[in-house]
């Protein structure tokens, strides 16, 4: 039992505390500097000899999703929550019984103190101390007392439990939140992965300024739940999230789409939406596979031949396409606009260049928790840091004259200074 | 962008507030080497002429721009030199030793000798960089960086005072290293404080753009280890036989991350927060 509780000390301990916040430090770092999320290939060729190997070892590739660093925090949790247990009855027994008169009356030794000639109530109030208490101490002497932030005890406990809180929120997100991405251009229904809704790009608007610069994006959206046939619409641009049935709905992105069309000789046989990036396989010839690169709305080379565009209005627009067949590179060009790319008595054209949307459509149950969290830990910063808890205590001797003590938490010298000034200002300090 | 005659204004009080502060240093400096009061006290009025027009500066650029002053490295860096200035004169004034203005004036006209470099251009703002959470959280990173580097210079005083216990200087114009500890302590308070709020702001405006409040970009990453070392520092002070020295030297690694995390990020780490 014994054995158990010194562990239980040590893990709970400051010392622990430290060495964990030394060690989160440091995965930080890591993940900050190492690129995160890339394939083992890049870590092998991009760091020499066995870094590379290391990195893979350690988790280091994805540092904030490995197990060590759940356990490191599980560990910062598992302290952070000892700590406050292991206190609590201290901190109720002090804020209950810590401060009274008597406690303070029968100790001198070791405080600030100062001498006033006569009674110290003005010192008292610039002192910051609204309610002071008049009595008399054992020997009948006339007293004062006053205690103020009693609250600033509970200053780091108080961050403590909001940083639980924030971690917990935190945490419960990593394992409850969802994220569905759905792009397209004005017109397009798309299902938002297996949630049973439906989301249908009403408009897309990129609102631009004077000077060409993209002031916003905003896309009008239609949400559909196809089990209840529900539905409801409303705007999204950047920073506005559509808030829709328990979920957030963020305008992420855009690009350029176009029209695709396929002929086989005079006949219409395909026809699509591609954006750029994306590829199309062609139906009506097994193999052939159409991949839309780029777009440049005004398309112009510069010295070495490299496309580019001049500017983003629709002058002179071009398609940069690759086309394969059988999984190897066919042709690659800028096609202009109203020309077609012909391969047998196969023919292809992109048409009506417009944007396309990139909506992500989020549902996060905790973050409220977070947030919460993260409120109870600016509050509490602030009680601990300026609600110093600060006692200031009086005799009357019987010369007529008054010995003033006081203590406070984290003030020290400072505290002490500043009675001592106070003092001065006041008027009657003792000669 | 912006009007010519405003534009000028501003660069020429921007270069009014460089040859203040550095006024200012140099009679610190000299104050501090030659124990004259005098020029102490005149160091303080060019630190506080200095502070007027580097607010005068920025009033003029923000009504340039239409918005405030925080949106590149230039806006920032100057916002920041400024958030020292003032966190400076509210110590200098609440704790009244001067000599602090001798180990605060090199850090502000670093940082804003590092703003003199950047190209002041006025830039329209990117759609995700127009948000009130994002003006709360830069303006309060301003104030965060502002006390961290009030620390900064009184924990490396702190540290220099164990060696310049002998000097007669040092100990009539320096306080005690009790002292000294207590003020910085006030100062990474302040700081810690607003730092959390800007992590928090941050949070959210990052959670109404990006659709999520934390992805451990470079940038948040780095804000996050400078909370934590500031957090470390707390804990050593309350800590039996680190408090002092080890807690001065966190302070001051804490200001040097607090300038990784606003410059090194930037030019060193790509991320979403690249452009600012
Ligand atoms: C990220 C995690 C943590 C943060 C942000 C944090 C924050 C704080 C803050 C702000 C204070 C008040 C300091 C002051 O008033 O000067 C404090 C005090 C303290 N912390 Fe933490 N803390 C953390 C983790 C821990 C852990 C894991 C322990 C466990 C041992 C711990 C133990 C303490 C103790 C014993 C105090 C002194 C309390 C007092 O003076 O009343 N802290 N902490």
């Amino acid at each position: 039992m014994r054995k158990v509780r010194r562990a239980a000390r040590a893990l709970f301990s400051m010392r622990a505390a430290l060495a964990i916040l030394l060690l989160l430090i440091l995965a930080c770092v890591a993940g900050s500097v190492i690129p995160q999320g890339e394939i083992a290939a890049y870590y092998e060729s991009a760091y020499p000899g066995r870094a590379g190997w290391l990195i893979l070892l350690l988790g280091l590739d994805d540092v904030f999703h490995c197990a060590w660093f759940a356990i490191l925090t599980a560990f910062l949790c598992a302290n952070l929550l000892g700590c406050n247990l292991l206190r609590f009855p201290a901190l109720i027994r002090r804020t209950r019984t810590g401060f009274t008169p008597e406690r303070c009356l029968s100790r001198w030794d070791g405080e600030a103190q100062v001498e006033t000639a006569g009674a110290p109530d003005a010192l008292f109030r610039r002192m910051g101390f609204g309610r002071v208490r008049a009595l008399r101490d054992g020997e009948g002497r006339e007293c004062r007392y006053a205690v103020r932030n009693r609250i600033g005890a509970w200053g780091a406990w108080l961050t403590h439990l909001g940083m639980l809180i924030v971690i917990l929120g935190f945490a419960l997100g990593q394992m409850f939140a969802v994220s569905y991405s759905v792009y397209g251009v004005p017109g397009q229904t798309k299902a938002v992965g297996d949630t049973g809704y439906e989301l249908t790009i009403d408009d897309f608007e990129v609102g631009l300024r004077d000077d060409e610069t993209v002031e916003q994006y905003t896309a009008r959206l239609t949400l559909t739940d196809t089990r209840s046939g529900n539905r409801t619409s409303g705007e999204a641009s950047v920073n506005h999230p559509l808030k829709r049935f328990g979920m957030k709905l963020y305008q992420n992105s855009t690009g350029w789409a176009a029209d695709v069309r396929v002929w086989r000789g005079e006949e219409l046989t395909q026809q699509a939406v591609l954006c750029a990036g994306e590829q199309l396989a062609v139906e009506d010839m097994e193999g052939l596979v159409l991949a839309f690169n780029a777009f440049y709305p005004d398309y112009a080379t510069d010295a070495s031949g490299a496309p580019y565009t001049a500017s983003s209005r629709l002058n002179n627009p071009a398609y940069l396409y690759t086309l394969y067949y059988q999984g190897r590179v066919l042709g690659m060009n800028a096609l202009p606009a109203g020309e077609r790319i012909t391969v047998e008595d196969c023919s292809i054209a992109f048409d009506a260049p417009r944007s396309y949307t990139l909506i992500q459509i989020k549902r996060d149950p905790f973050t409220w928790l977070a947030g919460v969290g993260g409120g109870v830990l600016l509050l509490a910063l602030f009680v601990a840091f300026y609600l110093r808890t600060e006692e200031l205590w009086a005799v009357r001797r019987e010369d007529g004259s008054w010995a003033v003590a006081g203590r406070s938490a984290k003030g020290g010298a400072l505290f002490q200074e500043k009675l001592k000034r106070l003092a001065k200002q006041t008027g009657r300090p003792k000669e | 962008m912006g009007n010519p005659m405003l534009v000028r204004a501003e660069s020429a009080l921007f270069y009014a507030t460089m040859a203040l502060y550095l006024a200012s240093m140099a009679l610190y400096f000299t104050f501090f080497a030659l124990k004259r009061e005098r020029l102490g006290k005149l160091a303080g009025w060019a630190l506080l002429a200095g502070f007027a027009a580097h607010t005068g500066a920025l009033a003029v650029r923000g009504v340039c721009a239409g918005r405030l002053p925080l949106s590149n490295q230039y806006e920032f860096a100057t916002s920041f030199a400024w958030g020292i200035s003032l966190c400076a004169l509210i110590f200098l004034w609440c704790f009244r030793f001067r000599a602090l203005g001798a180990f605060i004036t090199p850090v502000i006209f670093l940082v804003i000798g590092y703003a003199a470099l950047q190209s002041r251009e006025i830039r329209s703002l990117m759609p995700a960089l127009q948000s009130n959470w994002l003006a709360v959280h830069v303006s309060t990173a301003i104030i965060a960086y502002g006390a961290f580097g009030v620390s900064f210079a009184v924990s490396a005083m702190y540290l220099l005072r164990e060696r310049m216990e002998g000097s007669a200087i040092w100990r009539e114009y320096v306080p005690e290293r009790e002292k000294l500890d207590l003020i910085s302590y006030r100062a990474v308070a302040l700081g810690f404080l607003f730092l959390t709020f800007v992590i928090i702001t941050g949070a959210i405006w990052a959670e109404s753009a990006w659709g999520s409040y934390w992805s451990w970009d470079p940038k948040e990453t780095w804000a996050l280890i400078t909370w934590f070392i500031y957090a470390i520092y707390l804990h050593l002070r309350v800590s039996r036989g680190w408090h002092g020295r080890a807690a001065a030297i966190f302070a001051a690694v804490g200001f040097v991350c607090v300038i990784f995390t606003y410059i090194g990020v930037n030019t060193l780490i790509p991320g979403i927060h690249s452009y600012a």
